[in-house]
């Protein structure tokens, strides 16, 4: 399945990333992510190695995965779910794609009073640390708070040609 | 400390990062291992190994930690960026007592403000043993904001300052200055507790436009409401992180067709758009009799630190206000009256002093004036002046008036008699009240009255 056109907009609309998994061992697990963008039916997040160990460590044992995508300016959020997860290296080729995702939440944070230097602290890692994990969204779940978070939301089928 | 936190962490120590400023984000798992990652609207230190989170909706998340009682729990610093994650076991659900008072009053306090106070309640508080505590690794912080002030000194000089007074109205000016001067806190306001009519009426404020002496609003109502009616501080650090937020539940409520009808917000007191809000309980005597409100126009102005020191002061101003109540001396000899009484009164430019006696709301001449214990208390004093002429009052009489009867007067008449004087000021009436010496009252009158009944 792939995501929707609305999806996508959200996905480059300054979103705060959160990718999660589960250990082999049924330990959940949770980090921050930098960036997200729908490539041929597939969804990649970019992730810190450092930061984000924990998880990448619980993708490569069962491929298992959910990314939750947050807009501050009405918390409208969605998660996409998948269990086909891999993690392969990203490195330099996916810091343009960071950089914008940064500059559009660095200005949804702006109405809120954060200061622009203060998502620096979770967006700045070094090429080197930066990993891309790509996953088949196997179905989406509208998370926006309030009764029925979690619910799912339909997906569309794949459209090979974007 | 649990073997499980990294060195040098502690759950009392990062409870700055529970705030919601930067929303608690919660990971679950089935029991197939599929996860789940949601965000949460609140995190409460509990003891140094446990933490509450609010559960308020039945959700995915919910399912999840029921099935496996496991969770992670990741938390951002509002103030540098620095990240901490936990590893969590759910013990159980409380639905009552402190822990639980503490989430909803907090959660109330926001959801008052959009509207969906009926909507977007607590239905229990988690409870988690944190089985471990560690730093997100790799984050360039961003070098913490500096504290504006030396809170625990310039406490101790404001303390030092009220303990000098020994007048209430008084009081009211040094702990509103004080709070400017010496904290920085330059929009407050002081909230009496109505009791008998479950209101809170705006006692005095300082750094606003106008001082709005007299206002009401609902006990439970915003920020305040919800302080007086919990008895516990409630502080909000981004009023509009918390507000969208707020707004997106009752959205989904709203689509859903969970929630009432739209309301309008209930606009908040004070500044037109505030990004910082603390309100702290006026607690003596083990009861509730007001509370302050500060404001300010900056995100996450006030810290724990303000809170602790907020507290203290508050505590203080709450005593004091209760023990500024003078000693009545004996009643005076009865006065001639003065022959104010015997003018006769040319109707055309008479004051009309209206009464409705069903809540003891007072009106000049179609003008609201004040209602509740202060209203009753004038309509007295006009009463007798029209009926004997006499115009010095003794704060001992009106406690014994049997037509006052009213169950609280007795506690803070002198902060009801200070409300009524400022309000007739406010008002530039042609009738006011003045000290007339230690436990007595003066009813100056420079304008004929005739008494109406509203509701007769």
């Amino acid at each position: 399945m792939a995501l929707t056109q609305e999806m996508i907009d959200l996905l480059a609309a300054g979103v705060a990333h959160q990718v999660g998994g589960c250990t082999n061992s049924g330990r959940p697990v949770v980090c921050r992510g930098m960036a997200a963008q729908h490539e041929a039916g597939m969804l990649v997040i970019i992730v810190s190695a450092e930061s984000g160990f924990e998880v990448l460590d619980a993708i490569r044992q069962n491929g298992q995965i959910a990314v939750n995508v947050t807009l501050p300016a009405n918390f409208r959020s969605m998660s996409f779910v998948g269990s086909d997860a891999v993690v392969r290296g990203g490195g330099a080729a996916y810091r343009p794609l960071v950089t914008a995702r940064h500059a559009a939440f660095r200005a949804q944070l702006d109405a809120y009073g954060f200061p622009p230097d203060y998502t620096n602290a979770w967006y700045t890692p070094p090429d080197s640390d930066l990993v891309a994990i790509r996953f088949t969204p196997t179905s989406a779940r509208n998370q926006t708070p309030g009764p029925g978070a979690g619910n799912a939301v339909e997906l569309k089928p794949v459209d090979l040609e974007r | 400390m649990s073997a499980g936190f990294q060195d040098g962490l502690t759950l009392f120590g990062v409870r700055r990062m529970m705030e919601g400023v930067v929303p608690p984000v919660l990971a679950t798992a089935s029991a197939a291992r599929v996860p789940n990652v949601s965000y949460l609207s609140l995190a409460e230190y509990v003891d140094p190994l446990h933490i509450a989170l609010s559960y308020q909706f039945l959700n995915r998340s919910r399912e999840n930690v029921l099935a496996t009682r496991r969770a992670s729990l990741t938390l951002d610093d509002p103030y540098t960026g620095a990240g901490v994650v936990m590893q969590l076991e759910y013990v159980r659900t409380e639905t009552a007592g402190p822990v639980f008072e503490r989430l909803r009053a907090k959660l109330m306090g926001v959801a008052s403000h959009a509207g969906m106070a009926d909507v977007f309640h607590l239905r229990g508080a988690d409870i988690y043993h944190v089985l471990e505590l560690r730093r997100v690794p790799g984050r360039r912080e961003f070098p913490g904001a500096q504290p504006r002030v030396d809170l625990a000194v310039n406490s101790r000089l404001l303390s030092e300052r009220m303990a000098n007074c020994a007048e209430l109205a008084d009081l009211l000016d040094t702990l509103l200055v004080g709070l400017g001067e010496l904290l920085h806190i330059d929009h407050a306001m002081l909230w009496l507790f109505e009791g008998s009519q479950q209101v809170l009426t705006l006692l005095a404020s300082r750094g606003y436009d106008f001082d709005g002496a007299g206002a009401e609003i609902s006990v439970g109502e915003g920020i305040v409401g919800t302080a007086v009616r919990e008895g516990v501080p409630i502080r909000v650090g981004h009023m509009m992180n918390m507000a969208t937020y707020a707004r997106a539940a009752r959205d989904r409520a709203d689509a859903q067709g969970i929630a009432p009808a739209a309301r309008a917000e209930i606009r908040l007191p004070g500044l037109k758009e505030p990004r910082s809000q603390i309100a702290v309980p006026l607690r003596a005597r083990g009861r509730v009799l007001g509370a302050l409100l500060a404001e300010s126009g900056h995100d996450q102005f006030f810290g724990y630190d303000d809170e602790d020191a907020l507290m203290m002061l508050c505590g203080q101003f709450a005593v004091a206000m209760s023990l500024l109540q003078p000693q009545d001396p004996e009643p005076p000899p009865a006065a001639t009256p003065p022959a104010a009484a015997a003018v006769p009164v040319d109707s055309s430019r008479a004051l009309r002093l209206r009464r409705f006696a069903r809540d003891n709301s007072l009106f000049l001449d179609d003008v609201y004036l004040i209602r509740g214990v202060a209203g009753a208390i004038l309509w007295k004093l006009v009463n007798e002046f029209l009926r004997s002429g006499r115009r010095e009052f003794s704060n001992r009489e009106l406690r014994l008036a049997p037509e006052l009867r009213l169950p609280d007067v007795q506690d803070n008449l002198e902060v009801r008699l200070l409300l009524l004087q400022r309000r007739l000021t406010e008002q530039n009436a042609p009738l006011r009240l003045e000290k007339a010496g230690r436990g007595r009252l003066l009813l100056a009158v420079n304008r004929p009255i005739v008494l109406e009944q509203g509701d007769s």
